[in-house]
């Protein structure tokens, strides 16, 4: 990491937060400064203190700089990037067009009960992929975007465990 | 006939709540230690524990009828408590305790099993005069025939599972198109959850109110009705919200809804506990659904507005005595609201969420009562329901028992899963809910989001992020972070202090 890099961002894919370093443990809303402290005991386990409330903090995933926090017991997703990544970032997607490939992952462990697509099936946002059955409920797996299915890795009967890549799908434009 | 030992034929927060009850009653309790949770928190409540962790059936337990008889034989208790689930519907499983001199504390293996058959209750209700939604006569046999049926109704109509219950084995259908996929589905479910895939069709009541009514029946043939719940909060067909009573009822039409009640439960000569459940549409009109021959999960509910303990009721019951309530003594008092706490993950369309809590820490107080099976280091497994605890308010009116849930909801600590609390904290700020008009198609029809949306939050959690980023990947020594409270925390200790998944 070079040291000229004065800044982070951490984005949401509809938002971006700049954050200068070093880091520092406060925030500047209008024109006020408020502390952040993370905090940690045997009762409450780790969260944070802000405004003297305190928050319920957890790190669901972090690969590189893709992290997914559980704050106050909602979820938020951010992947972090240097101004230098951020530019290279929206370069590529201003060149290449949007992310081509969306994996299916299972969302929690389980069961297939049913595939009902195949490799080629054309398939639109929110019509079924499959059935995955958890804590005795079916549950219906729905497309998150348009697209073509390239990839079937399951079949019915079949177990798997949560983040398996259940399908694979081509976006489509 | 006195009963003084009870097998606990469930686990979690159900068990508990049974031991509660005898206990308070001089009864002695038996439950069962599974492989599956061998230091689940029922176990230490209980007065006896039988080992089955050497148990290495393919049937869980709580599904094994013949296991349980043994069990209960081996114990020497006098009666079994099935709880809510499986055995608590089966009329084999009610039948083997009466053949076995042992007394099961719920209804006649009769009437489950009149009840439990949705298209015999149907025929039931109909010759009683119970205003019901037009449907298949019986079950039906095939797709094609599914087809014709729904052709003759008229979409919108919902195939249900004919040995079902709880929201499985239930599809709604929209068009004929659909139909085919639809009936497999349902088939499918119904087969895999009641080992029955036999399914009825009936109209599908668009947007209704979901209005059960308790009943209380005796073995002289004493029937009454402890007023209703309303459960509108609903997804996939799950409540996740109970209340009573339902603010769109007034006297008038819950005599009436309570009369059918008690009229369809005589019909089938019911006693114990049972719920009969109605759908309320925009009209004021009301159908008979189904009813559920056991107590069931938002039983506190309705405990807490009547002052009475449905679960000391089924006790008294099945040991023969009389009812100690006339219709007359019944009276409503307050409000009561409970919120279903699961370990689910709203933001991705209320999926299970299977985790090890961290830690629990429950609002307690005059006007909160809980219900749980769960402490912290307890796992919620994939294969059981994802319920951690069960969060019962009470307050004088509704406005007051909306009040009462704000603020216990906001104090509700719990970490290591993801729950459904976000849910209920966007839910009770909502203006739909809080004037009492949703139906069961507000979570899925209405809602846009599943949780109250703060900036100041996503900025906080920003920063939480950034911060793990730095601490991941830049040199420590060239950043000279600047953290108080967290000043001489080594990086590694702060990793090992937040929970990875």
């Amino acid at each position: 990491m070079a040291k000229q890099q004065k800044k982070l961002y951490a984005l949401t894919g509809k938002k971006k937060y700049g954050f200068s370093l070093p880091l520092t443990d406060t925030i500047k809303i209008g024109k006020r400064k408020y502390k952040i402290m993370i905090k940690e005991d045997e009762k409450h386990g780790t969260y944070i203190l802000w405004k003297n409330r305190r928050y319920p903090v957890e790190i669901i995933q972090s690969r590189q700089n893709k992290f997914e926090i559980l704050f106050n017991y909602v979820s938020y997703s951010f992947t972090i990037e240097t101004p230098f990544s951020l530019k290279r970032k929206q370069y590529l997607s201003k060149e290449m067009g949007q992310v081509e490939e969306e994996k299916i992952l299972a969302p929690m462990p389980g069961k297939i009960i049913e595939v009902l697509v195949r490799e080629g099936t054309e398939i639109s946002r929110g019509e079924p992929l499959l059935i995955l059955e958890a804590m005795k409920m079916q549950n219906e797996i729905n497309c998150p975007v348009n697209g073509t299915v390239t990839s079937v890795n399951v079949k019915p009967e079949v177990s798997v465990v949560k983040d398996d890549v259940m399908l694979e799908i081509k976006i489509s434009q | 006939m006195k009963i003084k030992n009870i097998l606990i034929a469930n686990r979690g927060e159900i068990a508990i709540r049974i031991i509660k009850t005898a206990r308070q009653m001089g009864i002695k309790t038996s439950v069962i230690k599974t492989a599956a949770e061998p230091s689940a928190m029922y176990l230490a409540l209980a007065d006896n524990v039988y080992d089955d962790t050497e148990n290495v059936s393919e049937i869980p337990v709580f599904l094994d009828i013949e296991r349980i008889i043994k069990i209960a034989i081996d114990s020497g208790v006098d009666a079994i408590h099935p709880g809510y689930g499986f055995l608590a519907e089966n009329p084999y499983f009610a039948q083997k305790c009466a053949d076995k001199k042992i007394v099961f504390i719920g209804p006649s293996p009769d009437s489950i099993y009149k009840m439990g058959n949705k298209t015999i209750a149907r025929k039931i209700a109909l010759a009683h005069g119970i205003p019901m939604t037009m449907g298949s006569e019986g079950k039906i046999p095939t797709e094609n025939e599914a087809v014709r049926i729904a052709r003759n109704i008229g979409y919108p109509v919902i195939i249900k599972a004919a040995s079902g219950g709880g929201g499985r084995g239930m599809r709604i259908v929209t068009r004929e198109e659909d139909m085919s996929k639809m009936f497999r589905l349902a088939s499918n479910e119904a087969e895999k959850a009641f080992s029955d895939p036999s399914v009825f069709i009936e109209k599908y009541i668009e947007n209704p109110k979901h209005i059960e009514f308790q009943i209380l029946g005796d073995t002289k043939g004493n029937i009454i009705h402890l007023g209703e719940r309303e459960c509108s909060v609903q997804r996939k067909h799950q409540k996740l919200l109970e209340e009573a009573p339902s603010i769109a009822l007034n006297d008038d039409i819950r005599k009436e809804m309570g009369q059918m009640a008690v009229k369809i439960a005589s019909a089938v000569g019911y006693f114990s506990a049972g719920t009969v459940e109605f759908l309320f549409d925009s009209e004021g009109a009301y159908y008979f659904m189904e009813m559920n021959t056991r107590i069931q999960v938002e039983h506190p509910v309705t405990e807490l507005i009547t002052g009475i303990d449905l679960i000391e009721e089924q006790i008294r019951i099945a040991e023969g005595k009389e009812l100690r309530y006339r219709q007359k003594d019944i009276k409503i008092n307050g409000w009561a609201i409970e919120c279903r706490i699961n370990a689910e993950d709203v933001q991705s369309g209320f999926s299970p969420a299977p985790g090890k809590i961290e830690q629990i820490l429950m609002p307690s107080g005059e006007n909160i009562r809980v219900d749980s099976g769960v402490q912290a280091g307890s796992v919620i497994a994939a294969n059981f329901d994802s319920m951690i605890a069960k969060l019962i308010i009470y307050g004088r009116d509704r406005k007051d028992a909306l009040a009462n849930c704000k603020q216990a909801l906001d104090k509700v600590w719990i970490k290591g899963t993801k729950t459904t609390l976000p849910f209920f904290r966007m839910l009770i700020r909502n203006p739909r809910f809080i004037d009492g008009s949703i139906t069961t198609s507000f979570i899925e029809n209405e809602l846009t989001g599943y949780h109250v949306n703060s900036e100041y939050e996503e900025m906080l959690a920003a920063w939480l992020a950034t911060w793990l980023f730095v601490d991941e990947n830049l040199d420590e020594s060239n950043l000279k972070i600047n953290f108080e409270e967290t000043k001489n925390l080594s990086p590694w200790l702060l990793n090992k202090r937040i929970t990875r998944h």
